[in-house]
C-alpha cells in the first residue's frame, strides 16, 4: 500500500490552504458562543472578592426578584456534586459551590439564571455577600506556604554535582523569576447545556471533548452515552481548555435546575480567574564549565505556585535534564500552595519558564568564557538522551543551529557588548536552543469510504487553530489515494472515536498515526471484500502489494491491475465500508530509542533605544525539527504563533495580583498587555530534519516549541546590546533605562 | 449594568435640561468611556441622554483658530488638513491614542472627559477608592501603580488622566466652550481640570448637566514646529507611560517661546509651565533641555511602582525637545 | 422591513424601564426590533439577528473582534449601544461577500493563512476592509499601526499583513 515515503505523494507536506478557511473567513465557523437553542436562558457568575476565608452570609433575594431572573444558585442551594475524574493530566478541579469556604479571589460563589444575558449580569451584581476573611497566602516565597517537593517524581540527579562545580573554571549561579501569565484565548470561554431527561448536550470551549463528556457523566451520575459534547471550533485555548473547569459544571447544573437550555459566557475578567494560568516561578540555576567550554555541572531548582486544593503539572526545572550532555546534573521542582485561582497549562507549560532560566544562564556561561554562545551549545550537544542513555528517535537540533545561524547571519555578530548599532539604536543578537519533551497518548479514528467515492474520517479531536482539520484531511487523502476535495475530516464531537486533548504538542502525532492506521485498515477491508472476487483485478492481493491512488486501488507492480473503490462497493452492494484505527505511544525501551519531541533554535535581533528603554524585536529566525511536517503552511503558522507568544512572554505579559485581596489587578485587555500587530516583525521559519523514527507517520507536534526559547533569546540579545542581564520577566521599559 | 432609560433629544437645550434636572442622568456621546464604565458597574445612571445627533459636529477655521464641534470624532479631527500643517503635535497625539475603531467613536468632548486609568477606580469590588466613594481611601496607593500619576497627586488619589490629545491641548491654551441651563461659558483647558487634592471625585469645573459644545484650538504661529512623543511598552494601542507634547518658536538657536505638555504623569493633563520658563530665551543645548526636564518633574511624588517614571518622563521631554529643535534648525 | 421578535415571558415582572425601538440597517436590510436599552450593537447583531460573524473577545472595546462598519467606518460594536445606531448602515463580515463571491480580503486571508483559531478573523477582515478605504494600506508601517486595534492571540500578524499587502498590490495592478 501507499507508504508515506512514496516519491509520487503530493498531498502531505504541501502548504495547502486550511480546509476550514472558507468558513472562518466568512463568519460561518461557529464557536461555542455562536450557538443558540429555542427557549435558551442565560447564566452569569458571581465571584468572591476575597482570596481566603468563609462566606458568612449570602443573600440572593434581591437578585432573585430582579426582572427576568429564573434562579439564583449558591452553595446553600447547590446540589451535592462529586469531584470529576482523574484524567491523563491529573485530577479534575474540585466540584464548585459545595461549601462556604473561599480559597481564591474570583471563586464562583453563585450562579444567576435569567431570560437575557443583560438581566443575568445585572442580577449577579445584586447578590449580597458577607465574608469572614482570613489572611491569604499569595506570595510564592511566603514561608508559611505548604510546599510540595518533587510533585511529579521528575526530579533528576546524575553524577556528582559538587564535584562538577569543583572542576569548573567558570560558575554562573543566578536567580531567575517569571510572573503569572494568563492564557487569554480570544474566544470567551462558553458553555451551553441542554438537557433532555437524563441526557445532555454540551457546547464547550474545550480542547478535549471526551474529557468534558466523562466529567459531566461522573459528576451528574449519568451514563457517558447520555452526554454529547460539541466543539467543532474553539476560539483558541493555549491550554485553558484542557480541564473541565467549574463554569462548565455550573452551566450543566443550572440547566438541569431550570429545565431550559442555559448559556454561560465568561467575562474577560473571569477568564483570568476561572480557566487556569501559567504560574509564576522562582528558579535558581547554577552552571559550571571548564575554560574550554565543557559543561561540568548543572543544578536547576524551581518553585511554582499552585492552588490550595487543586493541582497543576508544571515541572519547570525537569526539562534541563535532557538539554545538554553534562555528566553532573540535578533538577528539583517544588510547588507552593497559595490562595490563587488554580494555574494550568499555558502554551509550553513548564518549558516556557524553565528554558528561560537555562538558556539565559548558558549565555551567561558563554559570556564569562568569552566563547560564542552557539559554539558552547554545539560543544555540549546531547547526541544521546542524557537520562535514558538511548539514541534519540530523531534529533536535528544541530542542523537547526547551523542552518538557523546561516539564515540569520549569526556570523555577522560582533561579540563585544554594545558593538552593533543602527543609527541611535543599539543592536543585539541572541539565541536559544530548545529541546521540547515528547508527549503522546492513545488516540483513535475512523475512516469510511462511501459509494460516491468520498471518504469521511472522524475523531473527537479539536482544532484550536492548529490546523487539525486540514492536516488530517491531507493525510487521509494521501493514505486513501483520493483528491483532497473527496475527503472530509470531522472532529469536535464526543460521539466520534476517542481522541486525547489538543495539548502537550501531542495531538497531531497521535491522531496522524490513528488516521493512518484507520485508512490502512480501510484498504484492508476493501481487499478482504475482493479476496475471492473473480471479477476483481485485486483478487487475493495483500495490503503490502497494493497502492492507493486516483480513487482506486491497484497492484503496485502492475498499475493497470486495479479498480476504483466505488466499483467494489457497487459490485458488492455496499453503501460504505469503515475501519477504525488507533495509535499508542511507543515505548522507548521496546524500540531502543528515546522518543523525541520537537527541537528548535531561535535567533533574535533586537533594537534598543538606550535613552527611552524602548525594546523592539527586529528579526527572528526559528529553525525547528518537528519531524515530518504534514503541512508547511499551517506548521509555519504554529511556529510563528508560538514565537509571538514567546515575544509576548518576554516583553509584555504579567498577571498582577493585589496583595491582601488576591484580586487580579489587570484583568482586562486594556491593562494586561499582549503584542499588537505593530510589535511583531515579519519572521522566518525553517524546518530541519525528517520524519521521526518512533512512529509510523513520524510527525512531532509543533504547537509549543515555537514559544520556547524566545524569552531567553531576547534576553540574551538585550545583554549583547547593552551589557544588562535581565533575569526577571517581562523585560519592560523600566528595566531598560540605561 | 442596571436598566436605564435611553433618550435622544433633538436639541442641545433639551439635552442639557434633561441632565441638569436629574443627578442620575448622564450624557452619552461616543460611549467608549461611559459604556465601558457602566459595564464594569462603576457608573450607574438611570437615564442616558444620547447627544450624538445634536448639531455639535464639524470643524471651522477662523481667526487663526480651529473651532471643533464637541461631537467631532478623533479620526475626523485628525483628518483635518490644517492640523497636519499647523498643529502636527495635535494630529500625532490624536492618532497615537487608542485604535482606529475607538477613534471613530470617541468624540473630542468625550476625550477630554475620559475617566481615570486606574484599575482600582474601575473595579467596584475594590472598596477603597476616593474617586468612586469619597472618604473610602485609595487602594492604588498600596497597590500596583505602574499606570499611575506622579504629578498633581495627593495622598487621596494617584489616578492618571490618560488623554493624549489633551497634552498638546493644554500646551496650546485650548479653550473649552460649554453650555449649561444658565447659558454658555468658555473655560481655558488649563483651568478646566481639578487636581484630586482632598476631593478626587471632582475631576473638573463642569457643573452637572453642563455640556461641552466646542473646543477652540489656537493655531501655532507660522513656522513654529511641534511634536508629540508617546513612550509605552507596546509600539501601538496602549496608554502612555510617559509622553510629551512640545512646540518651540525658534530664532536661530534661541528659543523664543516654548509650549510643553506632559502625559502619562499627571492626575490632569500636565502643562509644564516651569520648563517653559527655563527654555524661554535659552539657547538650544543639552544642558538647557536637561534643565527644562528637571524643572518639569520638580515636585513629582512617586511610589515604588511609579519611581521609574520620573527619569523616563525627563528623557521623554528631552528627546521631544531635541526632535523639535533639530527639525527647526 | 423585517421584524425580529424579542422573547418575553408573559406574566413575568418586567422593569418599569421601557424597551427601545431600534431599526438597524444591516448589510443592506432593515431590521426593526424592540430591545432592552442595555443591548449593545454587538449583542443585537449576534443574539437578536443571529449574525454571529462579529465576535465577542473582551466586551471592553479592547480586542477588536467585534469590529463592524457603520456608515463605512469601523467601530467596536461592543462599546456601542444598539439604540445609538438606530437607522445607521451597518456592515458585518456576512455582508462582505458579493453574491456568494468572497471579498478579495477574505480570499487573501485564506491564501496567506492569516489566522489560526479564526476567532479574531471577522474583526481583522473588517478592519482591513476599512484600512483600505482609509488609504492606510499602502505601507507596512501603516498596516502595522492601523491594524493594531485588532488583537490576534494566535499570533498571525505577519500573515495578516501579507494578506493585506497582497490585496493592495492586486488592486494596484488592476488599476494600472
Amino acid at each position: 500500500m501507499t507508504t508515506l515515503e512514496d516519491p509520487t505523494r503530493t498531498v502531505i507536506g504541501e502548504g495547502v490552504d486550511r480546509v476550514d478557511a472558507p468558513l472562518k473567513t466568512t463568519g460561518a465557523a461557529h464557536y461555542p458562543n455562536d450557538y443558540t437553542y429555542p427557549g435558551m436562558v442565560h447564566a452569569a457568575l458571581v465571584g468572591s472578592t476575597i482570596a481566603a476565608g468563609r462566606i458568612r452570609s449570602i443573600d440572593a433575594s434581591e437578585a432573585q426578584r430582579a426582572p427576568g431572573v429564573l434562579t439564583v444558585i449558591t452553595h446553600l442551594t447547590a446540589p451535592q456534586l462529586e469531584r470529576g475524574p482523574m484524567t491523563l493530566l491529573g485530577p479534575s478541579p474540585p466540584a464548585p459551590m459545595q461549601d462556604d469556604r473561599i480559597l481564591h479571589y474570583g471563586q464562583h460563589i453563585a450562579v444567576v439564571v435569567a431570560d437575557s444575558p443583560e438581566q443575568a449580569r445585572h442580577a449577579a451584581s445584586l447578590v449580597n455577600v458577607e465574608y469572614e476573611p482570613a489572611e491569604a497566602l499569595l506570595d510564592i516565597e511566603d514561608p508559611r506556604a505548604e510546599i510540595l517537593e518533587n510533585p511529579w517524581g521528575l526530579d533528576s540527579e546524575r553524577g556528582d554535582v559538587s564535584a562538577g562545580f569543583a572542576q569548573a573554571d567558570v560558575v554562573v549561579d543566578e536567580r531567575y523569576t517569571t510572573p503569572d501569565n494568563t492564557n487569554n484565548p480570544l474566544g470567551l470561554f462558553t458553555s451551553i447545556a441542554s438537557w433532555h431527561g437524563d441526557s445532555v448536550t454540551v457546547h464547550d470551549s474545550t480542547q478535549w471533548p471526551h474529557n468534558v463528556r466523562t466529567s459531566i457523566a461522573q459528576i451528574f451520575r449519568i451514563p457517558e452515552s447520555g452526554v454529547r459534547v460539541l466543539a467543532p471550533f474553539v476560539g483558541g485555548g493555549f491550554g485553558a481548555g484542557l480541564r473541565v473547569w467549574c463554569h462548565t459544571i455550573l452551566t450543566a447544573m443550572a440547566a438541569r435546575e431550570v429545565k431550559r437550555p442555559v448559556k454561560l459566557v465568561l467575562t474577560r475578567p473571569q477568564m483570568f480567574t476561572s480557566v487556569g494560568h501559567r504560574p509564576n516561578s522562582v528558579q535558581h540555576i547554577k552552571i559550571g564549565a571548564t575554560s574550554s567550554g565543557d559543561l561540568t555541572a548543572i543544578e536547576h531548582r524551581a518553585i511554582s505556585s499552585v492552588a490550595m486544593e487543586d493541582d497543576d503539572y508544571e515541572p519547570v526545572a525537569a526539562g534541563s535534564a535532557v538539554a545538554y550532555e553534562c555528566p553532573n546534573l540535578l533538577t528539583h521542582d517544588r510547588q507552593a500552595r497559595l490562595n490563587i485561582p488554580c494555574p494550568g497549562s499555558m502554551r509550553a507549560p513548564a518549558e516556557g519558564q524553565g528554558n528561560f532560566a537555562l538558556e539565559s544562564a548558558i549565555d551567561e556561561v558563554a559570556h564569562a568564557l568569552g566563547m560564542d554562545p552557539l559554539e558552547l551549545r554545539l560543544r555540549n550537544y546531547a547526541e544521546q538522551h542524557p537520562v535514558l542513555g538511548l539514541p534519540w528517535s530523531s534529533k536535528a537540533l544541530r542542523e537547526c543551529y547551523t542552518l538557523g545561524a546561516e539564515r540569520f547571519g549569526w556570523s555577522r555578530r560582533t561579540p563585544a557588548i554594545g558593538s552593533m548599532r543602527d543609527g541611535d539604536w543599539l543592536v543585539g543578537y541572541g539565541l536559544a536552543g530548545v529541546s521540547y519533551p515528547f508527549y503522546q497518548v492513545p488516540c483513535q479514528a475512523r475512516a469510511s469510504l462511501r459509494r460516491d467515492g468520498s471518504a469521511y474520517v472522524t475523531s473527537a479531536a479539536t482544532d484550536i487553530g492548529t490546523g487539525t482539520y486540514t492536516v488530517m484531511t491531507q493525510l487521509a487523502a494521501e493514505c486513501l489515494g483520493l483528491d483532497l476535495n473527496r475527503v472530509r475530516f470531522d472532529l469536535g464531537d464526543s460521539d466520534m472515536p476517542y481522541s486525547p486533548q489538543a495539548g502537550g504538542s501531542g495531538l497531531t502525532g497521535a491522531l496522524a498515526n490513528a488516521v493512518h492506521m484507520a485508512c490502512g485498515n480501510l484498504v484492508r477491508e476493501f481487499l478482504d471484500i475482493v479476496r475471492d472476487d473473480d471479477a476483481s483485478p485485486l483478487r487475493g492481493a495483500a495490503a503490502e502489494e497494493v497502492t492507493a491512488s486516483g480513487g482506486r486501488l491497484h497492484r503496485t507492480d502492475a498499475p493497470d491491475q486495479g479498480e476504483a473503490y466505488t466499483d467494489i462497493l457497487n459490485r458488492h452492494g455496499l453503501e460504505e465500508l469503515s475501519a477504525d484505527g488507533r495509535s499508542t505511544p511507543p515505548d522507548p525501551q521496546k524500540i531502543g530509542m528515546a522518543t523525541a519531541g520537537a527541537f528548535g533554535a531561535k535567533f533574535v535581533e533586537v533594537r534598543i533605544d538606550p535613552q527611552l528603554g524602548l525594546l523592539r524585536v527586529a528579526r527572528v529566525v526559528s529553525a525547528i525539527d518537528g519531524g515530518r511536517i504534514l503541512n508547511e503552511k499551517t506548521a509555519s503558522s504554529q511556529i510563528t504563533g508560538g514565537t509571538v507568544g514567546g515575544i509576548s512572554q518576554a516583553m509584555f505579559e504579567e498577571t498582577a495580583t493585589d496583595a491582601g485581596t488576591g484580586r487580579i489587578a489587570n484583568a482586562t485587555f486594556g491593562d494586561y498587555l499582549m503584542p499588537v500587530n505593530a510589535d511583531i516583525p515579519d519572521m522566518e521559519v525553517i524546518f530541519c530534519g525528517g520524519p521521526d523514527r518512533a512512529t509510523t507517520v513520524g510527525t512531532k507536534g509543533v504547537g509549543e516549541v515555537g514559544l520556547v526559547g524566545m524569552a531567553a533569546a531576547i534576553g540574551n540579545a538585550i545583554h549583547h546590546a547593552t551589557g544588562r542581564r535581565l533575569r526577571s520577566l517581562p523585560f519592560t521599559i523600566d528595566q531598560l533605562l540605561l | 449594568m442596571r436598566p436605564f432609560e435611553y433618550v435622544r433629544p433633538a436639541e442641545t437645550e433639551q439635552a442639557v435640561a434633561a441632565v441638569t434636572a436629574d443627578p442620575r442622568t448622564s450624557f452619552l456621546a461616543g460611549g467608549t468611556t461611559q459604556l465601558d464604565l457602566m459595564k464594569d458597574g462603576v457608573l450607574d445612571p438611570q437615564r442616558l441622554v444620547d447627544i450624538t445627533r445634536l448639531p455639535l459636529k464639524g470643524i471651522m477655521h477662523a481667526d487663526s483658530r480651529v473651532h471643533v464641534g464637541a461631537l467631532t470624532t478623533m479620526e475626523e479631527l485628525a483628518a483635518d488638513p490644517m492640523l497636519r500643517e499647523r498643529l502636527p503635535f495635535v494630529r500625532e497625539a490624536l492618532l497615537l491614542g487608542a485604535s482606529t475603531q475607538l477613534r471613530n467613536m470617541a468624540t473630542i468632548g468625550g476625550n477630554l472627559l475620559q475617566r481615570a486609568r486606574c484599575r482600582y477606580f474601575r473595579d467596584p469590588t475594590v472598596a477603597a477608592c476616593n474617586k468612586r466613594n469619597p472618604g473610602s481611601g485609595c487602594a492604588a496607593i498600596h497597590g500596583i501603580q505602574r499606570m499611575h500619576a506622579i504629578l498633581g497627586t495627593s495622598d487621596q488619589c494617584i489616578a492618571l488622566h490618560a488623554s493624549d490629545v489633551a497634552v498638546p491641548f493644554v500646551a496650546l491654551d485650548v479653550v473649552v466652550h460649554v453650555q449649561g441651563v444658565d447659558g454658555p461659558r468658555a473655560i481655558p483647558l488649563t483651568q478646566f481640570y481639578r487636581e484630586p487634592g482632598t476631593t478626587p471625585h471632582i475631576e473638573n469645573v463642569l457643573k452637572h448637566g453642563e455640556l461641552i459644545t466646542e473646543v477652540e484650538i489656537p493655531l501655532l504661529p507660522e513656522g513654529v514646529l511641534s511634536h508629540y512623543l508617546k513612550v509605552r511598552d507596546r509600539v501601538s494601542y496602549e496608554f502612555a507611560l510617559t509622553s510629551a507634547g512640545v512646540a518651540l518658536q525658534m530664532e536661530g538657536d534661541i528659543i523664543r517661546e516654548a509650549r510643553i505638555g506632559l502625559g502619562g504623569v499627571g492626575t490632569v493633563p500636565w502643562r509644564a509651565w516651569s520648563a517653559e520658563d527655563v527654555l524661554r530665551g535659552a539657547t538650544v543645548s543639552a544642558e538647557s533641555f536637561q534643565a527644562a526636564a528637571e524643572a518639569a518633574l520638580e515636585g513629582a511624588r512617586t511610589l515604588p511602582g511609579t519611581a521609574f517614571k520620573v527619569e523616563l518622563a525627563k528623557r521623554t521631554l528631552v528627546r521631544t525637545l531635541e526632535t523639535v529643535a533639530g527639525a527647526s534648525s | 422591513m423585517k421584524h425580529v421578535d424579542t422573547p418575553t415571558r408573559p406574566g413575568e415582572a418586567t422593569s418599569e424601564i421601557p424597551d427601545v425601538e431600534v431599526t438597524l440597517n444591516v448589510n443592506g436590510d432593515p431590521y426593526r426590533m424592540r430591545l432592552d436599552s442595555r443591548v449593545t450593537l454587538l449583542d443585537a447583531l449576534r443574539d437578536h439577528l443571529g449574525l454571529t460573524g462579529a465576535k465577542k473577545g473582551c466586551d471592553q472595546g479592547a480586542c477588536g473582534a467585534c469590529t463592524v462598519l457603520v456608515d463605512g467606518k469601523r467601530i467596536v460594536s461592543c462599546l456601542a449601544l444598539a439604540a445609538q445606531y438606530d437607522g445607521r448602515e451597518i456592515t458585518t463580515l456576512e455582508g462582505l461577500t458579493d453574491d456568494g463571491e468572497p471579498h478579495p480580503l477574505q480570499k487573501a486571508f485564506a491564501r496567506h493563512d492569516a489566522f489560526q483559531c479564526g476567532y479574531c478573523t471577522p474583526g481583522q477582515i473588517m478592519s482591513a476592509v476599512s484600512l483600505q478605504a482609509e488609504g492606510r494600506a499602502g505601507t507596512d508601517a501603516d498596516i502595522c499601526e492601523f491594524m493594531s486595534g485588532n488583537i490576534c492571540r494566535c499570533g498571525a500578524y505577519p500573515n495578516i499583513r501579507a494578506a493585506i499587502r497582497d490585496v493592495v498590490s492586486e488592486a494596484n495592478d488592476a488599476s494600472v
